[in-house]
């Protein structure tokens, strides 16, 4: 981890350079991304396109995407992208535009779940489609398919005693009591009275007595389920994990609950401060392109929102995440719920 | 003259110079940021943001929440366990270390430290991978035929951090109580010995009590490394083996609730402190007597 945040660095530094340099020549298209987001090919092959030249800024955290844009209050990016859950914090802030969806024309093409975007929930407010989302992955369920029979449909298999002791759960509160929300059928997982927190409460005890143990990295559970007898893994890192899984020769397969999964979901978006927003939404458009989307899902293994991936199904049932009513509230019950004996 | 009336200041300014080092180093990086941490702990959180205004609302929480206590008081039960059975395993094998001649009883005390410069992690995940249940230890018992089937006993839960933390620390604890060993004058031995006490004798009356500081030392050092690792808990003590590194790590990190963590860390650290003076008490008022 901390080679690849070194490598960011380094070539944060590197395009910073690179940016001095082209800032005089002309304006280039300000892109601000996560790595994996803007790779270099297709960013010659934009410019090859349609003539506009390319700064891209990676970035390793949603703080420091936050820092930057809100730093130079947009001023110092075109184009960025953020997930579903930051995304209302940076329209509050009056810190991105209003996008114009039917000058994109790929957006025509893409799945069916993101082709209505007042149906996917974080990226319209008032009406105005503010993010397109392009990548996402889901947190579902990996089971081992020489142990789990039937193939499982629900998260509700996690609390299975026959799985006692083989069930592997990620540490992390927040989470936790979301994906359980969904499991027990309540409507907002993001959002739950006093009420059905003690529920949720009371049914994370009860998925503990079940659990060998929660990890926090996927190298960890790929680890734990290496040297030990693991039938199910609550997958936090999706896909991701999945692959690396397999790579080892595990018998595995993923599933995304009936109940729905928890998702998360990168949309580009465009500044307040765009200096030429038709060159902005054609960055988009392009993004959008069936070659870039499977490229995208080829190399990073996340979901891409134009082809078929194996983070979703056409009929899966995604939850995208959002910010939660009391994280401080949800981390304490959570610390609970690990000291109940 | 002149020369030696400049060099003269000038060299008392550089002592001066060095007195003010040497006292400003540990007063900024270690009295002022534990000044800051207590501080730290009469604040509170409201929305994600620390307020600043003094209350005694944490160690009122600690106190009366019914996790905190029971989870506090587990973990010291937990560490003093693995300072006992690091005693016990480290006593011997510093004994043999001192009946050794010459070079070897540094070749092989240096041989025992070697762990102390492998990375905690990889220490930990390496032990993590031998408990488990087709780990090394399950395969060894399953083969010699002690065990029927592998067994869930030793990883995931306290077992697993008691076993994990005593390997880890068990350097600690062989240091100290080999050189309160190899401080006892031999003369005392032979006296024992010409006077017609048995082996055991000599051991129990003279080398035993004379040892005793550097087991207190070590029993300190090794409680107080233990109660503050929050890491071989999180990774091999699984859903049962919750401990109080465990709670005061989460607010830090998801919790977002520093002055909270700060009141839990002032609590460890009370504990830290009394286990240290314990130590040290024991360790002088028998060390003066050698």
């Amino acid at each position: 981890m901390g080679l690849k945040k070194l490598f960011l660095r380094m070539a944060t530094i590197g395009l910073g350079i690179g940016l001095m340099t082209s800032a005089a020549l002309a304006a280039n298209l300000r892109v601000l991304a996560w790595d994996g987001y803007a790779d270099a090919d297709w960013v010659k092959d934009f410019t090859a396109a349609t003539g506009i030249g390319v700064d891209v800024v990676f970035i390793g955290s949603d703080d420091e995407i936050w820092a930057k844009i809100k730093g130079s209050e947009g001023q110092d990016f075109d184009v960025f992208a953020v997930n579903t859950a930051q995304l209302q914090r940076y329209i509050k802030a009056d810190l991105v535009s209003p996008i114009d969806v039917t000058k994109l024309a790929n957006q025509k093409e893409v799945l069916p779940r993101f082709r209505d975007l007042t149906a996917v929930s974080g990226v319209t407010k008032d009406g105005k489609v503010y993010g397109i989302p392009f990548c996402f992955d889901s947190i579902g369920l990996i089971y081992d398919t020489d142990k789990v029979k039937p193939a499982p449909t629900s998260m509700s298999v996690l609390w299975d005693p026959a799985y006692k002791g083989k069930v592997l759960a990620y540490d992390n509160g927040e989470h936790n009591f979301s994906f359980t929300a969904l499991t027990l059928g309540y409507k907002d997982p993001f959002n739950l009275n006093e009420e059905q927190m003690a529920a949720v409460k009371a049914k994370l005890v009860e998925l503990k007595r079940n659990v060998l143990s929660f990890y926090t990295t996927a190298d960890e559970a790929q680890q734990i389920y290496q040297n030990n007898d693991v039938a199910l893994i609550w997958a936090n890192y999706g896909q991701q994990q999945v692959k690396a899984l397999q790579k080892i020769g595990a018998h595995v397969a993923y599933v995304n609950p009936s109940e729905g999964a928890l998702a998360w979901l990168d949309n580009w978006v465009i500044s307040k401060g765009v200096r030429d927003n038709a060159a902005a939404e054609k960055w988009i458009d392009f993004m959008l392109s069936k070659k870039v989307g499977g490229e995208l899902s080829e190399r990073t293994g996340f979901g891409n929102t134009v082809t078929e991936t194996g983070s979703a199904g056409g009929n899966d049932k995604l939850v995208w995440l959002n910010n939660v009513e009391d994280p401080l509230k949800r981390s304490d019950m959570w610390n609970e719920v690990k000291a109940t004996p | 003259m002149s020369e030696t009336g400049s060099t003269l200041p000038a060299e008392r300014r550089l002592s001066l110079l060095v007195t003010v080092l040497a006292f400003a180093l540990p007063v900024i990086f270690v009295l002022v940021p534990l000044a800051i941490f207590l501080g730290y702990s009469f604040f509170s959180v409201d929305q994600g943001t620390i307020v600043y205004g003094l209350s005694l609302g944490n160690y009122i929480r600690f106190f009366t929440d019914p996790i905190f206590l029971p989870v506090f008081w587990n973990t010291i039960v937990l560490c003093v366990s693995v300072a006992i059975i690091c005693i016990l395993l480290a006593y011997p094998a510093a004994y043999f270390l001192t009946t050794l001649k010459g070079r070897w009883r540094y070749a092989l005390l240096m041989l025992l430290l070697v762990p102390l410069l492998m990375s905690y992690v990889i220490k930990i995940y390496a032990i993590r991978s031998i408990l488990g249940l087709n780990g090394f230890l399950n395969k060894a018992l399953v083969a010699l035929g002690i065990l029927q089937e592998p067994s869930t006993l030793f990883v995931f839960n306290m077992n697993a951090i008691l076993l994990t933390l005593t390997l880890l620390l068990i350097p600690f604890a062989i240091l100290p109580i080999f050189l309160s060993l190899e401080r006892i004058p031999q003369v005392l031995l032979r006296a024992s010995d010409d006077l017609g006490a048995s082996g055991l004798q000599t051991f129990l009356r003279i080398t035993l009590p004379l040892s005793l500081p550097g087991v207190a030392s070590a029993a300190s050092f090794v409680f107080v490394l233990a109660i503050g690792d929050f890491l071989t808990p999180q990774m091999v003590g699984g859903i049962s083996g919750f401990t109080f590194g465990r709670i005061l790590y989460s607010q830090f990190g998801t919790a977002y609730n520093w002055p909270f963590g700060a009141a839990l860390s002032v609590a460890l650290a009370v504990v830290v402190i009394a286990a240290i003076l314990i130590g040290e008490r024991f360790g002088r008022n028998r060390g003066i007597s050698v």
